[in-house]
């Protein structure tokens, strides 16, 4: 009972000093903790300009942005393995990450449309694209809704390749850097641009959260008790959707994050997302930034962050398939 | 005397799984107040029956009236209040606890989060249900029969005027069942409508009130003159091969086996 008591103290004040400390973690030697840190709130001296300016343009958005975007994959996540009733579902099996490929490839090709935009829009459409496949009558059954998610990822995996054989080398280069997911370009734009759907996307979730658990309990008994499944399941699908997609628009492909984060705070708190919806924002936000500081600091270039999450992802994802028996039968 | 009052009834109702009827034109009249016990063989409809009344299946064009409300106009939110609903399976994947998972009853109630009353009306169904020692384990970590009891116990927090159980005897052991039928008997006395699928006709003829009995497609109810144990319904239900066992003033059947 205490130990969880202080896991919860921890996990929620963990936040704070990782983001500040995060700060000061990168390539330039400007920048140095502590005395940069001081330096933040001095207005004395002008040789600090530069180790102020990459603090506050370059890595505090940067910091904030990945935190954003773990936030996001983390609470999407664990909503839809609440709603369809399976731990191992996340955004991107619903056909989020490669809509959202394509169209950044799309727009990074043809410059029709802003790339974030553009991965945001199809990243969303193939999510629903999914949803509209799978449904039958009244119910989504757990089979047709994998079955729709690798038919949709199969489609525009499809539409990437030709997209990417048809690009000029020079695109090319950027279609494949995007599809890794990496955070380095990050900006304050970027971050305003993305925050607003992430957190309607989040307040949505959080607002209707005690929802989870009934809609968890299976369809039938949901519907008995008071609560409509169809329409609080495409409720949670919208709002999981905005937030991940505006996620993946903006920080490219993060692998099995939003898959591995939420189980890991089920087995913290328990599945009760009354709390659970809390811890993954918190969790999920810092890990992420954990992550990225690893990925920007252990080597002399930076590793996309996508790699990291998969690498680590795959034996957490292979642990929990093999633990849980999870049926796909429902 | 004055009227009978109904807390269910319905008229013709056909249900089908795409090609195959398995309700046709079926009429039924469920007393309020009542322990209601429906046998019939597997696969006769018993389970159809229930769900539709439960609102899962769509009722198509039959008429339900519930306590004179019509079905159909009656929102998802209103006819929770109004009916509980235990089906036969309930497969966890989630480790919740069992409090949480009773908590669950009141979504009818609960506009977003439930609050302090409904934890307290939570607590009193764990009580009645007789489980309240469960309380904090995990639901997964339970035994199928006591799974049951927390599953009845969210339908008591749901607090509906009717509760239809889909073989809620299944899993349990002699001394749950006991405590479950005394339940039951109990909740009649509260105003409450039982209706209940029972695979045990001796269990159905001691403890119930009603006794209906689905038979080709359709729903019978038998009169209350009538002595059940000698008038060949059972064998109708059944089969012929049925052998008679003395009980105190009654009779038992038991399956002949030779």
């Amino acid at each position: 009972m205490n130990l969880t008591k202080i896991t919860k103290i921890v996990l929620y004040c963990l936040p704070l000093p990782v983001i500040i400390i995060s700060m000061f973690i990168g390539p330039s030697n400007m920048v140095r903790f502590p005395e940069s840190f001081f330096q933040l709130f001095s207005t004395h001296s002008d040789a600090n300009q530069l180790a102020k300016s990459i603090i506050l343009d370059v890595r505090l958005p940067r910091v904030l942005l990945t935190f954003f975007v773990g936030a996001a994959l983390s609470v999407s996540g664990g909503a839809l393995q609440s709603v369809f009733r399976n731990p191992l579902v996340s955004p991107y099996i619903l056909g989020l990450s490669s809509g959202a490929a394509f169209g950044a490839a799309f727009a990074i090709a043809t410059s029709l449309l802003p790339m974030q935009l553009s991965a945001f829009i199809f990243g969303f459409a193939s999510v629903g694209l999914c949803y509209l496949i799978a449904s039958q009558k009244r119910q989504i059954s757990m089979v047709s809704l994998i079955l729709a998610g690798i038919i949709v990822n199969g489609i525009f995996t499809a539409l990437l390749t030709i997209t990417q054989y048809l690009a000029d080398p020079f695109k090319l280069q950027s279609i494949v850097y995007w599809t890794m997911g990496n955070l380095h370009n990050s900006n304050w734009t970027k971050f305003l641009s993305s925050v607003i759907p992430i957190s309607i996307g989040i307040l949505v979730i959080i607002v209707f959260r005690w929802r989870l658990n009934v809609l968890s309990l299976g369809d039938d008994e949901a519907r008995t008790s008071g609560i409509n499944p169809t329409r609080n399941k495409l409720i949670f699908v919208l709002a999981a959707t905005l937030a991940s997609s505006a996620a993946v628009a903006v920080a490219g492909i993060i692998g099995l994050y939003g898959l591995i984060i939420p189980h890991i705070v089920r087995m913290l708190n328990g599945p009760d997302n009354r709390t659970a919806v809390f811890q993954n924002i918190f969790f999920g936000g810092t890990f992420l930034v954990l992550i990225d500081d690893f990925s920007r600091s252990v080597w002399d270039f930076e590793i996309p962050i996508g790699v990291f999450t998969m690498l680590i992802g795959a034996p957490v994802f292979i642990y929990i398939m093999r633990k849980s028996n999870v049926g796909w039968d429902r | 005397m004055g009227q009978i009052n109904y807390a269910i009834r319905v008229k013709s109702l056909t249900f089908g799984y795409s090609e195959k009827t398995v309700l046709d034109n079926l009429e039924i009249n469920i007393e309020a107040n009542k322990l209601n016990f429906i046998l019939g063989r597997n696969g006769s409809g018993k389970s159809t029956f229930l769900k539709i009344i439960a609102g899962v299946l769509p009722a198509q064009n039959a008429s339900i009236q519930i306590f004179g409300n019509d079905f159909k106009t009656t929102s998802i939110t209103e006819r929770a209040k109004l009916i509980g609903y235990l089906g036969q399976h309930h497969k966890a994947v989630f480790p919740f606890g069992v409090e949480d998972v009773v908590l669950t009853g009141r979504a009818g109630y609960v506009k977003l989060m439930p609050g302090k009353l409904d934890k307290t009306i939570a607590q009193e169904a764990l009580v009645k249900a007789g489980i309240l020692h469960l309380k904090d384990k995990n639901y997964m970590e339970l035994s199928g029969g006591e799974q049951q009891l927390v599953m009845i116990a969210r339908v008591l927090a749901q607090q509906p005027k009717i509760i239809l159980l889909d073989e809620p005897t299944t899993h349990l052991d002699f001394c749950h069942l006991t405590n479950l039928m005394k339940l039951l008997r109990n909740l009649t006395k509260e105003g409450i409508t039982i209706v209940a699928v029972i695979h045990d006709p001796n269990l159905a003829l001691l403890m119930g009130d009603e006794f209906l009995y689905m038979n080709n497609k359709k729903l019978f109810k038998t009169e209350k003159s009538e002595n059940i144990w000698e008038t060949g319904v059972l064998e109708s239900i059944y089969s012929d091969n049925l052998e008679r066992v003395p009980y105190k003033d009654k009779m038992l059947v038991m399956p002949a086996l030779n």
